[in-house]
């Protein structure tokens, strides 16, 4: 046996056990189901005709794209928030009802095990992000292949990061309850500052944006990593980037490795 | 120091405090292979610190722990895999099935394909769950979920099982079984047990008892041996007044408190006890005499008894309910 068929074989285990218990979790299944259907098509096609660059009664700009293509990819970053930040929950789980303990005692190293939990957290989040793919007819999105795996590889490493993000938040939080909080705290919030739901457009100069939207709304979008890995997921599906179309993916990559260092530490330390 | 190398644990001069307050100090213990050890002690003796430190869990702040030789701090992984560990809670996922939860542990452990089948089926036979394989653990008992808990933490052929009070809220059919399966396993395959117990006749069945108290490991010896070193019968009995009380306890300022108000007194001598009868039989309310046992061996070292912790604390039961 060597040292590395043990270690797949311990991180394959706990992965593998995030998949099924998400699968088994009718909760969240639904939830990552009903999400971009609401999102996507109620929303999404309840504004498309009033998405046209309007501001007091003038058209001041064109994005070459409806509401549905410009929300599509910030729909999929919603979904793969939801469940990576609610992975906490798995988390707290294992920490009140004492399965932790039975891998802390295992001979499996302490990352090895964080990160198969991660690695599981982030395979079903990017899954979730991947059942709004599917939607992208209903949103006039076309995508070749190559664009479906420059998304997936985006997803995965967005997902891995507010995962790991999740357990440094569930490595803060003592009960279920103080974590019914967050998604109405964090994950909205952060949501609705992303441009997610409207445009920041980087063709009009800070003082034309102000005038269109209030400075500190700016602000906010601007300093919200999400809006970023929003950007990245644009570039990747309908080609349309608000920002250097390398800051996205820069950013997501960068958010991944800092937040699951993070992680590591706390988790080490418990 | 070559014993280390014949023991099954060995703990040379712990100590270990969480934030000042001394939980361990200078612990050291020696149970050889193959032999099993109840582990007695008081609520906050610093029972539970000793189990974390011997699964790896806790590091201590001074000393070694070795697991079949292996020192556990330096070599962590290869004292792991050599210990199998039975919680006082449950631990196993209950989302999962018996045979899930138990493919998991082969995997984490390490074992491949063959080995994980095969043990697979033999532990589910040792603890009669076979015909429960399928089940998700959620729907299983109390006592299935215990015997499920000892069949994976034997899975992986551990040399030495780690128990923390492993019958706990169990009924005595249940425990009985539990024992059996123990048992078996160190007949057949000289598996050292390590055991947390609030049962007497439990750590009466184990080859040494260890008894801690405040952090300090206060008497290791065979059942039989410390009944005759600590072995006296003891008195309990309830005064009838302040009065009474006052004055047994100007006779024999030695009396313990006990639960309920009453003192418990040792029977230094058979006159002893006539004394106390004649003198204050009259005054007495109640009056037990407890022959000697490892109870009143528990009670004569740490000054508490067994029964009473378990009922102030049901840690397992207020767990469990909160669970539900």
């Amino acid at each position: 046996m060597t040292k590395l068929s043990i270690l797949r074989r311990g991180i394959y285990a706990i992965w593998l056990r995030e998949i099924m218990r998400s699968f088994r979790d009718r909760g969240q299944l639904i939830g990552g189901v009903s999400r971009p259907i609401i999102w996507l098509l109620i929303l999404g096609i309840g504004l498309n005709p009033y998405f046209r660059g309007e501001a007091y009664g003038e058209v001041r700009f064109v994005i070459p794209f409806t509401y549905l293509q410009f929300l599509f990819p910030a729909v999929i970053v919603l979904n793969i928030m939801y469940t990576s930040i609610l992975f906490a929950v798995s988390m707290i789980w294992d920490r009140e009802f004492g399965f932790l303990r039975e891998v802390l005692v295992s001979p499996l190293p302490r990352w090895a095990v964080l990160f198969g939990k991660i690695l599981g957290g982030s395979s079903v989040a990017t899954m979730h992000g991947f059942l709004v793919l599917i939607l992208a007819r209903f949103a006039d999105v076309t995508l070749s292949w190559n664009q479906v795996g420059v998304a997936l590889c985006l997803m995965f490493l967005l997902a891995f990061g507010l995962t790991s993000f999740g357990v440094i938040l569930a490595a803060r939080v003592r009960s279920f309850e103080g974590f019914g909080v967050f998604s109405n705290t964090i994950i909205l919030p952060l949501y609705f500052c992303s441009s997610s739901v409207f445009p920041l457009d980087p063709s009009l100069t800070r003082t034309q944006m102000a005038a269109t939207y209030p400075e500190w709304l700016v602000v906010l979008v601007q300093i919200n990593p999400i809006t970023y890995a929003v950007d990245a997921l644009r570039g990747a599906l309908i080609g349309y980037n608000q920002f250097d179309p390398w800051l996205g993916p820069g950013i997501i990559a960068c958010g991944a490795v800092l937040f699951f260092t993070i992680a590591l530490v706390d988790f080490k330390r418990q | 120091m070559d014993n280390i190398e014949r023991s099954g644990i060995l703990l040379a001069g712990i100590s270990h405090a969480y934030s000042g307050r001394k939980a361990l100090d200078n612990v050291s213990l020696a149970l050889p292979l193959g032999q099993s050890m109840a582990l007695l002690g008081p609520n906050g003796a610093g029972k539970s610190t000793l189990l974390n430190i011997l699964c790896g869990l806790v590091k201590p702040d001074k000393g070694n722990a070795y697991l079949a030789g292996v020192d556990i701090s330096r070599h962590s992984d290869i004292a792991r895999r050599q210990m199998g560990v039975v919680f006082q809670d449950d631990s196993l996922d209950d989302r999962l099935s018996a045979w899930e939860n138990l493919e998991f542990h082969g995997l984490v452990y390490g074992m491949d394909r063959k080995s994980r089948a095969r043990r697979i089926d033999e532990v589910l036979e040792l603890v009669e769950l076979t015909e429960w394989a399928e089940n998700p653990v959620r729907s299983f008992s109390g006592g299935m979920k215990r015997r499920l808990e000892i069949a994976r933490a034997l899975m992986h052929e551990p040399k030495i099982l780690i128990l923390d009070e492993p019958t706990v809220g169990l009924d005595a059919q249940t425990r009985a079984k539990i024992w059996s399966y123990l048992n078996q396993q160190r007949r057949d395959h000289a598996l050292t047990v390590f055991v947390t117990t609030h049962y007497i006749e439990e750590a009466e069945s184990c080859d040494l008892i260890c008894v801690i108290d405040k952090g300090i490991i206060q008497a290791t010896d065979s059942p039989s041996a410390l009944k005759s070193r600590f072995g006296k019968g003891i008195v309990r009995c309830l005064p009838r007044d302040a009065e009474t009380r006052r004055r047994l306890l100007a006779k024999w300022p030695a009396a313990q408190q006990l639960a309920d108000d009453r003192l418990g007194i040792t029977i230094e001598s058979k006159a002893m006890l006539d004394d106390l009868l004649i003198e204050f039989g009259a005054a007495l309310k109640e009056i037990q005499i407890d022959e000697p046992s490892l109870e009143t061996v528990f009670l004569a070292i740490t000054g508490k008894e067994m029964r009473e912790r378990e009922e102030i604390n049901p840690k397992g039961r207020a767990k469990r309910n909160k669970r539900i």
